[in-house]
């Protein structure tokens, strides 16, 4: 629990001890924060980035074509 | 030309929260990246509409968000919810001592109704302000923060995890429960 920088404290205090609902010492929060940053970490599929290369060919095209 | 040099990839990089913004909102995974797809499209179409400088993130959970209750509202017509009916008989374990299994606690999010399971992630996980939440949502502030209060009292309902937080016989038990991890 040390691991927090200085100023995280003088958040925590301006929250006020024990009124922050879904801080460090609830243990919903700390569990919702686990089940969150798991699905955070997973492997993102390939068809994001397709897509998005995809949409910005498309816009180019586009472009292109009204210049001519 | 995008809005802005660098938009794809900022696109890109908010694809992990969006993902998991997505599947805590619809509790299926094939779903969720349909709804980051349709995001990120709907995003590019309208990229125009972005201020650069102004909050990326909160931008594409606003369209996210929108996306999942209009595809919700034609599935609605299809098929009725029956998720209220489910949510009084619950088949969660309680814990023991503050051991809550991910498992459990998954399931146990699910069973919140979707205002409340929104406004608890936006908040406790996303990283998100009682402010961006609100602009998010298209709601108050102080109607995210009663969201928030009483997903994290359903949540602990279900749960088996008696008030830790508030004040009362409860606190002292939970003073002592939390001693045991913190020294």
């Amino acid at each position: 629990m040390s691991y927090e920088k200085p100023t995280s404290r003088r958040v925590a205090g301006r929250r006020g001890s024990g009124t922050d609902p879904l801080g460090a010492n609830s243990e919903i929060g700390r569990k919702l924060r686990q089940y969150y940053d798991d699905l955070v970490k997973e492997e993102i599929p390939d068809r994001f980035s397709d897509l998005l290369s995809q949409l910005e060919m498309q816009e180019q095209a586009e472009s292109a074509e009204k210049e001519d | 030309m995008s809005v802005y040099d660098g938009f794809r990839d900022d696109l890109l990089a908010t694809v992990p929260s969006l993902r998991a913004f997505a599947v805590s909102l619809s509790k299926n995974a094939d779903r969720a990246d349909d709804l980051v797809q349709e995001t990120l499209v709907k995003a590019w179409d309208k990229q125009k509409s972005f201020q650069p400088g102004t909050n990326l993130k909160a931008w594409l959970f606003t369209i996210l968000r929108n996306e999942f209750y209009s595809q919700m509202r034609k599935r609605k017509r299809e098929v009725e919810d029956s998720d209220g009916a489910i949510t009084g008989r619950l088949s969660v374990h309680p814990a023991q001592q503050g051991a809550i299994d991910l498992k459990d606690f998954r399931k146990a999010l699910e069973l919140l109704p979707e205002d409340q399971r929104e406004a608890i992630v936006l908040i406790g996980a996303s990283g998100f302000s009682y402010e961006e939440a609100a602009e998010i949502c298209g709601c108050a502030i102080g109607t995210i923060k009663s969201r928030v209060s009483r997903a994290r009292s359903r949540l602990q309902d279900i749960l088996g995890i008696t008030g830790e937080n508030d004040f009362g016989p409860d606190a002292i038990s939970a003073q002592i429960t939390s001693g045991a991890f913190s020294g």
